[in-house]
C-alpha cells in the first residue's frame, strides 16, 4: 500500500525538456509563476493557455499524466470558482436567487482564479515535477543558491541532505511495511477501530521506524566518513551541470513566450 | 615486504554519551601486524573488540594508547586522517545504510568525488570499479531498488573506485544469502589477487575464515591466537575457548580422530587433499566400533498447516512472487524453507498468518477439534495469528515499547484474552526465549543485539502459537549465538510447537529439519528429507541450493574410503559431524 507513494512523479520520455539544464528550469519556472500572476485580461488568458500547451507538447506529457496531475487539484479548484463566483457582488447582475448573486465581474474573477491555479500546477509539473528528477532539482538549487555561501548559508549541506533524504525514501517505506507486517503479526490492527486506537496504533511503527533512522543515519555518517566526505569544498561532481548551446536556446524561447504573454497582457489592459 | 598495518599495545574505551565514565576497555593492548597484500580474517565473538579494532585502523576512532601506522601514516596525526582512509576502504554490514548516491553510478563516484577527482579521471573510475563488480550495466539503476547482493558489491565498486591498498570488510557478508556471499567473497579473492589490495575480513563465518591466508582470534580486546587457518582450527580447545567454533569439514576430521584416540595437527587440514588423506588415515587406524549415534525418531504428526495452490503477485499478474505453492506442514516436525533471496520465501510465509491474502490458492490451519480455518475469511485472520506465530528477520527492529516485559506482554493483550495470567505468561515466555528475569524492566533498547532478539521471539512465544515460522532466526549471530538459537528451537518443538524455518545455511537446514521446501524464482522446486534432496549434486545445483559443506566433504571422504575398501557400504549421511564420523567409522568396520 505504501509502494504507491512516489515523490517528485518524474515521468521519462526524453524530451527536449526533460535534457534541459535544470537550473535553466527552474530560473523559466520562477518567470513563469511571476506571468501567471500577471495575467488579468481574457487576451492573455487565452496567450497562457496556448504556451502551457507549448510547454506539454515541447515535454512530450502524455494526456493520462497531465490528467493525473490536473485531477487532486480538481476538487481546490472548483472551491476557487465557486467562492469567487458567490462572493464578488461588484459589476452587472447575471443571475440571483434569494441571497445568491452572480455579477459578470464575478462571473470573470472566478474563472480567472481557477485559471491560474491550473496553469500553476500544470507549470510546476511541466518545468520541475514530471521532467526533472528530485535530485537534478536539489544540485539545481546548490548552483544557483551557491552565492548565498558568502552570507554563510549552508548552501551545499542543504542539497546533501535532500538528496540523502530522497534516497532514502524508498528504504524507509520498505522498512515501515516490515515493521507494520511484524506488529500486526503479534495482533496489531491498523484498518479498524476508533480513531484514537488507530493513531495510537501508529506508534507501534513510528517508535521503531525513529529508532531504525536514528541508527542508520549513525551508520551512513560513519559510512560517508570513510569515504573521505568532507563539506563540499574541494568535492568535483560525477555529473556536473553542464549550459549548452541547446539549453541557452530554450530558454531564449520560453523567455520570448513569457515577454510576449506579458506584452498581450499590457496591451490588452490598454 | 612492508607492512599494510601495524597496531602496536593499543588500547581503547568507548566513551559514555552523557560525558560519564567511560565503558569497559573494547581493545586492551592489542597488537596486529598485517603485510602488504595479505589476506586475512579476523574471528571474535561478540563483544571481543574485532570491529572496533578494523575502526581504529581506519580512524574512525583514536587509540586511547598505543600506536597505529597505516601505509606509512600514522594515525592520529591530523593530516593522516585522509591520507589513510583514502588508501584504506571500508564496506560495513548493512547494505542499505552505507549507500549515499540516489543512482549506481553516483553512489560509486561519492568517494572520488570527495577526493576531488577531476573529469575524465572520475568517469573512468567510476566505469572501471562497475565493470570490476559487474554492475555497470545497472549503472543509471535506482540504488535502492538493487539486491541485497548487489547493494555490497555496489559498496565494494564505491571503494574500489577509490584505489584503495587496503580493503577492511566489516561482517560485509553477514547479509547476504550463500550465493551472494560466495560471490563478493570472490570479488575480493580477485582483488587481493590481481591488484595487490591487502583484505581484512571482520566475519563470524568459520568457511568464510578457511578461505584466508591468515587469521586472527581476538578476545577481550586482544589478539589470543594468530595464524594460518590450519594452525588455527587443529586447537578445538582454545576455539572453544574463544567461542568458535571449526568450520563443518575439519570438525569432521576432528571427530574421526577422537574415535581414533589421535591428535590433529595442523599438516593433517592444511589443505581439502590433506583432510581427506587424513580422515581416510583415521577411519583406517580404528579397531573398534564406537556406539553407534543417536538417530532422532520423526514421527509425522497429524497436518496442521496446507498451503494450496498458491500464487500471488505483486504488479497485478504481470510477475508473480509465489506460483502454484502447494505445501503440507505437519504437526511437531521443523520444515525448512530454503532459496535464494528473492525466491519469494517472504511472500509464502506472509501469507501463512494473513498478512496477505491470496491471490489465488488457500492456506489452510487445521485446528485440533478438526475446525479449519483459513485466511481467505477474514473473521478466521484472528484466530490464525494467534495460533501462527510469525518472527520476520532482524525481529529486534520492532521493539518499542517503555519496558521488556511490556513489548513481550503486547500481543497477548492485544488477543483480549480473558482470564490470563499475563505476569506469569511473560515471564515463561521470557524464559524459553532465553531472557534473564532481571531484564525485563529494562527498556527494550538498552539490552544488546542478541538480547533485543530474544525478546522478540518471546513476544511471539508469549501467544503459545501452535506453529512458529522464523525467518533467519540465527541470522548475524556469532557461533555462540547461533547454537542458543537453535538450541531454543530444538526445545521448543520438543514442547510440541511446529517450526517452519526459513533459512540461507544449507548445513543448518540439513541438521535441524525435518523436511526441507525449496523455493526457486517462486516455484516449489523440491521437498524432502535432507537425504532426499542433498542426494544427487547435480540436482542440487539444478535447484539454485548449495551442498552443505559437511556433506560436501564427507561425500569425498567417502569415495577415497570407498577406493580402499571396495565392500563397504555407507548408510544415509548425518547432518552434524559426530554422527558422521561414528556412522562412517562403523560402516567401515562392519565391511571389513
Amino acid at each position: 500500500m505504501l509502494n504507491n507513494i512516489s515523490l517528485g512523479r518524474y515521468v521519462e520520455t526524453g524530451s527536449v525538456l526533460h535534457r534541459t539544464d535544470p537550473r535553466i528550469k527552474v530560473i523559466l519556472y520562477i518567470v513563469y509563476l511571476i506571468a501567471i500572476f500577471t495575467v488579468n485580461t481574457p487576451a492573455a488568458l487565452v496567450a497562457l493557455s496556448v504556451l502551457t500547451a507549448v510547454q506539454l507538447i515541447a515535454g512530450k506529457i502524455p494526456a493520462g499524466v497531465i490528467w493525473s496531475t490536473v485531477k487532486p487539484v480538481l476538487p481546490l479548484t472548483v472551491f476557487v470558482f465557486v467562492i469567487n463566483l458567490f462572493t464578488l457582488k461588484q459589476g452587472n447582475e447575471l443571475w440571483s436567487w434569494r441571497f445568491l448573486l452572480i455579477t459578470d465581474t464575478g462571473l470573470c474573477r472566478a474563472v480567472l482564479m481557477s485559471a491560474r491555479l491550473l496553469f500553476l500546477i500544470l507549470c510546476t509539473s511541466v518545468f520541475l515535477t514530471l521532467t526533472t528528477t528530485p535530485l537534478k532539482i536539489s544540485d539545481a538549487l546548490e548552483s544557483l543558491l551557491s552565492p548565498l555561501r558568502i552570507i554563510h548559508v549552508p548552501v551545499h549541506e542543504a542539497a546533501m541532505m535532500m538528496s540523502i533524504a530522497l534516497r532514502f525514501i524508498p528504504t524507509l517505506i520498505e522498512e515501515t511495511d516490515k515493521i507494520m507486517k511484524a506488529q500486526q503479526s503479534r495482533g496489531a490492527d491498523y484498518d479498524t477501530g476508533s480513531f484514537v486506537s488507530r493513531v495510537k496504533g501508529y506508534i507501534t511503527v513510528l517508535i521503531p521506524l525513529f529508532v531504525s533512522s536514528f541508527r542508520r543515519a549513525d551508520e551512513l555518517a560513519v559510512a560517508m566518513d570513510v569515504r573521505c566526505y568532507r563539506g563540499g569544498e574541494g568535492r568535483t561532481k560525477l555529473n556536473p551541470l553542464k549550459i549548452t548551446g541547446r539549453d541557452i536556446f530554450v530558454m531564449v524561447l520560453f523567455l520570448l513566450g513569457a515577454f510576449l504573454l506579458i506584452a498581450v497582457e499590457l496591451l490588452s489592459r490598454g | 615486504m612492508a607492512d599494510a598495518v601495524s597496531v602496536k599495545k593499543v588500547s581503547f574505551s568507548y566513551k559514555s554519551d552523557d560525558g560519564g565514565k567511560p565503558y569497559s576497555k573494547a581493545l586492551n593492548g592489542i597488537s596486529v601486524t598485517i603485510p602488504q597484500g595479505t589476506y586475512c580474517a579476523v574471528l571474535g565473538p561478540n563483544g571481543s573488540g574485532k570491529s572496533t579494532l578494523a575502526k581504529i585502523i581506519d580512524v574512525l576512532e583514536t587509540a586511547d594508547e598505543g600506536s597505529v601506522t597505516v601505509l606509512g601514516f600514522k594515525a592520529g596525526e591530523e593530516t593522516s586522517v585522509y591520507s589513510i582512509r583514502e588508501k584504506c576502504a571500508y564496506v560495513f554490514q548493512n547494505p542499505d545504510n552505507q549507500i549515499v548516491g540516489t543512482t549506481v553510478e553516483e553512489d560509486v563516484a561519492f568517494g572520488p568525488e570527495n577526493l576531488g577527482v577531476p573529469l575524465p579521471e572520475l568517469r573512468e573510475r567510476v566505469d572501471e570499479a562497475l565493470r570490476y563488480v559487474g554492475l555497470y550495466e545497472l549503472r543509471g539503476r535506482q540504488a535502492a531498488s538493487l539486491s541485497g547482493g548487489q547493494k555490497q558489491k555496489l559498496a565494494v565498486a564505491g571503494a574500489l573506485a577509490m584505489r584503495p591498498s587496503v580493503l577492511i570488510l566489516d561482517e560485509s557478508t553477514a547479509m547476504l544469502d550463500p550465493v551472494s556471499r560466495d560471490e563478493l567473497l570472490n570479488l575480493v579473492e580477485k582483488m587481493n589477487r590481481d591488484k595487490g589490495i591487502t583484505v581484512l575480513t571482520v566475519t563470524h563465518d568459520m568457511n568464510e575464515a578457511a578461505r584466508c591466508g591468515k587469521i586472527f582470534v581476538v578476545e577481550d580486546g586482544r589478539v589470543t591466537m594468530e595464524g594460518t587457518p590450519a594452525e588455527i582450527f587443529c586447537r578445538p580447545e582454545e576455539l572453544q575457548h574463544a567461542g568458535l567454533e571449526m568450520p563443518q569439514d575439519v570438525s569432521l576430521v576432528w571427530n574421526l580422530s577422537r574415535i581414533a584416540g589421535e591428535v590433529i595437527t595442523e599438516d593433517d587440514i592444511r589443505d581439502e587433499r590433506s583432510r581427506i588423506k587424513t580422515a581416510v588415515r583415521f577411519v583406517s587406524s580404528v579397531k573398534t566400533a564406537p556406539k553407534p549415534p543417536k538417530r532422532r525418531a520423526h514421527a509425522k504428526g497429524r497436518m496442521i498447516l496446507e498451503v494450496q495452490d498458491l500464487s500471488y503477485s505483486y504488479d497485478s499478474g504481470k510477475t508473480y512472487a509465489v506460483e502454484h505453492i502447494d505445501l503440507e506442514v505437519y504437526e511437531g516436525e521443523i520444515l525448512a524453507i530454503v532459496g535464494r533471496s528473492g525466491c519469494g520465501k517472504t511472500t509464502l510465509i506472509s501469507h501463512l498468518n494473513g498478512l496477505i491474502r491470496p491471490g489465488s490458492g488457500q492456506i489452510r490451519f487445521y485446528e485440533e477439534d478438526g475446525q479449519v480455518l483459513t485466511t481467505s475469511r477474514k473473521k478466521d485472520i484472528a484466530k490464525i495469528r494467534r495460533n501462527v506465530g510469525l518472527l520476520f528477520q532482524y525481529p529486534e527492529y520492532q521493539l518499542f515499547e517503555e519496558t521488556v516485559a511490556k513489548d513481550i506482554a503486547y500481543g497477548l493483550k492485544n488477543m483480549k484474552a480473558p482470564d490470563i495470567n499475563l505476569g506469569l505468561r511473560v515471564k515463561t515466555a521470557a524464559q524459553i526465549a532465553g531472557l534473564s528475569e532481571d531484564v525485563l524492566d529494562k527498556s527494550p533498547f538498552e539490552l544488546s543485539g542478541g538480547q533485543k532478539r530474544r525478546a522478540a521471539l518471546a513476544g511471539i512465544l508469549v501467544m503459545k502459537p501452535r506453529v512458529l515460522v522464523m525467518d533467519e532466526p540465527a541470522a548475524g549471530l556469532d557461533p555462540i549465538g547461533r547454537r542458543m538459537m537453535f538450541d531454543t528451537i530444538l526445545a521448543l518443538r520438543e514442547a510440541g510447537t511446529t517450526i517452519i524455518l526459513v533459512t540461507h545455511n544449507m548445513d543448518e537446514a540439513a541438521r535441524f529439519a525435518d523436511r526441507i521446501f525449496c523455493l526457486r524464482d517462486g516455484k516449489a522446486v523440491v521437498t524432502g528429507t535432507a537425504d532426499e534432496i542433498f542426494a544427487d549434486e547435480a540436482r542440487v545445483e539444478e535447484c539454485g541450493l548449495s551442498m552443505p559443506v559437511l556433506r560436501g566433504f564427507s561425500g569425498k571422504v567417502k569415495n577415497a574410503l570407498a577406493g580402499r575398501f571396495p565392500d563397504v557400504t555407507f548408510g544415509p549421511s548425518l547432518p552434524d559431524p559426530e554422527g558422521e564420523a561414528v556412522s562412517i567409522v562403523r560402516s567401515v568396520l562392519h565391511a571389513e
